[in-house]
């Protein structure tokens, strides 16, 4: 194994180990971040040491500033020393140069370094006479001045008068002999502030101050800190005029290393997200592989389903050329269908087994998929087996390429629905025949819910009703009723609800038609609710107006001849009775006479016989008037206001209604019109009154009342009185009936009201009676 | 013992004639007459008036007919019948009076107008005791 090829092996190593890769590339990411992170340390170190020094220069200059100061208000001083050595004017001078530089606290004049004068002398007298170069203390640092010539700062020193203070002291020479020291003292306190230590400090930095003590030689401090100058110290400056040191240090060195804490951090999140998309990027190439591996098996697998499907199928495939329809495979099925063979089929175009009448269809169907308008498509047509027999069949085609690429293969299914399409047909032959026999029917068949709404009504049921099957639905079954046959229907409607699937058939009810006609109507109901296809009560209606009208005018006819044979028996049994009681009595009166031999009483018997010739001259005038009444078919009937007929009824009675003292009331319309024969109506007004006034009460006064009014659209008149009436429980049958009488009453002959009441039944009307005996009589006329 | 024979009818001349014919078979006591069925039924109604033994009842009359003075009769003298025998003599042929007569166990018989003396007579035989 060559070394190169093990280096590339250990590169392939790394690159198939995704893990490996990942810590790699987090531990190079985190040094690099470390070693930015130390740089922008150092960085930040250096600029706070500029920094530090800059604030130093201020330091160092205002102290010198301070010192310069002091030097000129020793010098000053020192010109006040006149040429024999003695002060002058020193308590004039003083306080302008204090005045003047009010760094300076105190100064003071020492001849021959004992202390004379001083400025302000307050506070400080104990110092006076104090021999400076005598004290131990003291004596090291004037004389350092007084070697060197110039001023020379001493202390910081604790003053004797209190507090810590340094003092400048210079010494002076006259004629080249030390005179003496000029001295200024500046409190600690005012040098440091003089300095600006306290502005330039702030929060951020310790400043530290110290002299090498002139005896002890050792460095002492002067101001209370803990400042550790071996991490700490960073800049120091040496004032050479008092052999000072001034540190500066930051107050917080560690804090710049903190603030760097959170970005190491950061640093360290960042390396280990890089590292983990490293990691996902090199697992990458596997991932993909094993996708690709899995779709190859897929792909194998499908392939085979299909094979297996497209030749197991029960239903016909076969894989055609779209732009010819030429058949490239076909499977068993689709083989067995069509009745031929896979070799023929090789040769063989959809063509030859489609009915010549739909291959334009088709072939638009294929060139539409081709073009890509269409994705699949699916019909019904014929097929043309081998033995010419046809089979109706379901096709769908699917192309063979996918969307938005072209291809000229598709795939096309076939469904044998020869089975589904004969029983549709059937099913559809049936159902036009079932719609034709329910539309065209005379019957109205009809699906209504329990509670009457129509659910359907079939076509006739507008031609019947008139209304639409819209309007039947927004109309209730009950209200189409009508009111006297409701209860018939409402009792049928609930028997078929309690005996489901039962036809139940109804007495006929009366229905309104749209245009308001009440029109008879049998019908069969029968409860289909639990049915689910229907859901409701099946009702079939047949509109048998013209049968009851029939049947009604039949009855009529029925109830009028049977009137009629009524009145002719009743006639014939009045003829029969009355002409032979005097034809008996004629016969019985004969059979006397002729048996009698007496002269005398043979003349008694003529002379009954010519009383039986006039009753029965009378009789028949009585019969020929009623045979009139009843024969005379040709009377003239015109329309007759009632009140004028009335009018002149009264007036015919006028005498007697005075004599008699009797009150006729009347409430007569003047519209009341009738039609009926004149002659008839006054025959009739007469007798109605003639009645009245003859059998009236006698113990109270006669009133009658004529009151004319319309019931259900005809013209009724009553003729009420308070006569001595009838007492109908005996009298019923007979009030109207010829020679009936029921009161004692002379001259009653029993003919008026029958007579009356023919001639109102021959003008078609009729008449009834109420009455109590001893109250009185209404008589009530209908007219037609 | 002659009966007596009570005659109810509104034909006055039929009274007169029956009056003869009841003198000419003259087994009858004596005879009586009224003119309604009313006037019958108001007299005879009374159970203490004594009925007479033959009544001829004619059907149409005015008032009260027969049939409705028979019902009366029954309604309020029940036993009637065994004191007097009743013939409803009318000039009616109906056949349906002559059935309606038969319904009647009270009446004897149907006899049509005119009644001749010897049918008096026949009555008369039949009903004396």
């Amino acid at each position: 194994m060559s070394p190169i090829k093990g280096s590339k092996l250990s590169i392939s190593h790394i690159f198939s180990r995704p893990i490996l890769a990942g810590i790699f590339s987090f531990v190079f990411l985190f040094l690099l971040g470390c070693f930015l992170l130390y740089q922008r340390y150092q960085i930040i170190r250096e600029s706070e040491e500029r920094e530090m020094v800059g604030v130093m220069d201020q330091v160092e200059k205002n102290l010198n500033n301070s010192l310069k100061d002091s030097y000129s208000v020793a010098l000053s001083m020192g010109l006040l020393i006149d040429d024999k050595g003695n002060i002058k004017d020193f308590d004039q001078n003083a306080p302008q140069l204090l005045e003047q530089y009010p760094v300076i606290d105190v100064v003071q004049m020492d001849p021959g370094g004992v202390i004379q004068e001083v400025y302000p002398l307050k506070g400080n007298e104990a110092v006076i006479g104090y021999d400076i170069l005598k004290d131990p203390k003291t004596q090291k640092e004037a004389y350092k001045a007084i070697d060197a010539k110039k001023m020379y700062f001493a202390g910081p020193i604790d003053l004797k008068q209190g507090g810590t203070a340094v003092v400048g002291r210079l010494p002076v020479f006259k004629d080249n002999r030390f005179w003496g020291f000029s001295a200024v003292i500046i409190k600690l306190e005012s040098l440091i502030e003089q300095a600006g230590l306290k502005e330039l400090a702030r929060d951020k930095y310790l400043f530290q101050f110290s002299k090498i003590d002139a005896i002890t030689n050792k460095e002492r401090f002067f101001i209370e800190n803990h400042l550790d100058r071996d991490y700490n110290v960073v800049e120091t400056i040496i004032l050479p005029d008092g052999d000072w040191k001034f540190y500066i240090a930051l107050k917080n060195p560690k804090e710049t290393f903190y603030e760097l804490i959170p970005l190491t951090f950061f640093i360290l999140l960042i390396a280990a997200w890089l590292s983990w998309m490293v990691i996902l990027l090199f697992k990458q190439p596997a991932r993909l592989q094993k996708l690709v591996d899995e779709q190859a098996g897929e792909l194998i697998n499908s392939e085979l389903k299909f094979r297996t499907i497209f030749n197991q199928a029960a239903i016909g495939m076969v894989r055609v050329e779209t732009p010819t329809g030429k058949f490239l495979e076909t499977n068993q099925r689709f083989r067995e269908l069509c009745g031929y063979e896979e070799e023929e089929l090789k040769n063989m175009n959809f063509r030859d087994l489609t009915d010549p009448v739909e291959v334009d269809k088709n072939v638009a169907l294929m060139n539409n998929l081709l073009n890509g308008e269409i994705r699949e498509y699916s019909l019904e047509k014929k097929l043309i087996q081998k033995n010419g027999n046809i089979l109706w069949i379901k096709l769908s085609a699917s192309p063979l390429w996918k969307e938005g690429f072209s291809g000229n293969t598709h795939i096309a299914i076939i469904e044998d629905i020869t089975e589904r399409v004969l029983a549709e047909d059937e099913l559809m032959r049936k159902e036009k025949r079932y719609r034709a026999l329910v539309e065209n029917g005379a019957e109205v068949v009809t699906i209504f819910s329990k509670e009457g709404w129509t659910l359907y009504s079939s076509p006739s049921g507008e031609k019947l009703s008139g209304y639409s099957e819209a309007e039947f639905k927004a109309i209730n079954l009950s209200t189409l009723i009508h009111p006297e046959d409701s209860k018939i229907f409402q009792k049928q409607l609930q028997f078929a609800i309690q005996n489901p699937k039962q036809p139940v058939l109804g007495d006929p009810v009366r229905l309104i038609n749209k245009a308001g006609e009440w029109r008879w109507a049998e019908y069969t109901i029968t409860n289909l609710l639990e049915d689910p296809n229907i859901n409701g009560i099946v009702g079939n209606f047949r509109d048998i107006s013209e049968k009851k009208q029939a049947e009604i005018h039949l009855n009529s006819t029925y109830q009028t001849v049977m009137e009629q044979n009524r009145r002719l028996l009743n006639f014939s049994y009045i003829v029969s009775h009355n002409l032979r009681s005097h034809s008996s009595n004629i016969q019985a009166i004969l059979s006397l006479y002729n048996t009698s031999d007496v002269e005398e009483e043979k003349l008694n018997y003529i002379e009954l016989l010519s009383k039986v010739g006039n009753a029965l001259n009378h009789t028949l005038d009585d019969l020929n008037e009623v045979v009139s009444i009843n024969t005379n078919l040709d009377l003239n009937i015109e329309p007759l206001q009632i009140n004028a007929f009335i009018d002149k009824t009264i007036d015919l009675l006028q005498m007697q209604i005075i004599k008699k003292g009797a009150i006729i009331k009347r409430d007569i319309p003047d519209d009341m019109i009738v039609k009926f024969n004149a002659a008839y109506l006054e025959s009739v007004f007469l007798n109605f009154l003639t009645n009245a006034l003859r059998y009236r009460e006698p113990v109270r006064k006669l009133e009658v009342s004529i009151t004319g009014y319309k019931e259900n659209g005809s013209w009724v008149l009553e003729i009420a009185d308070n006569g001595i009436g009838i007492d109908l429980k005996r009298h019923r049958d007979k009030v109207f009936g010829l020679y009936k009488t029921f009161t004692q009453i002379p001259n009653s002959r029993g003919v008026g009201l029958f007579i009356t009441r023919n001639q109102i039944e021959a003008m078609g009307g009729s008449v009834g009676v109420e009455s109590e005996v001893g109250v009185g009589t209404v008589f009530k006329i209908n007219f037609k | 013992m002659k009966m007596n024979v009570c005659v109810i009818d509104d034909d006055q001349i039929y009274q007169l004639i029956i009056r003869k014919a009841v003198e000419r078979a003259g087994v009858y006591d004596s005879i009586c007459f009224y003119n309604d069925g009313s006037e019958a039924f108001e007299d005879l109604l009374n159970s203490k008036k004594v009925l007479p033994a033959l009544i001829l009842l004619d059907i149409n009359m005015p008032q009260m007919d027969g049939w409705q003075f028979l019902d009366g009769l029954i309604k309020h003298r029940p036993d009637f019948d065994r004191e007097t025998t009743i013939y409803i003599v009318s000039s009616s042929i109906a056949f349906s009076d002559r059935t309606k007569a038969e319904s009647y166990k009270q009446v004897s018989g149907f006899l049509s107008k005119p009644l001749s003396v010897e049918k008096l007579k026949e009555i008369a035989l039949k009903h004396q005791k």
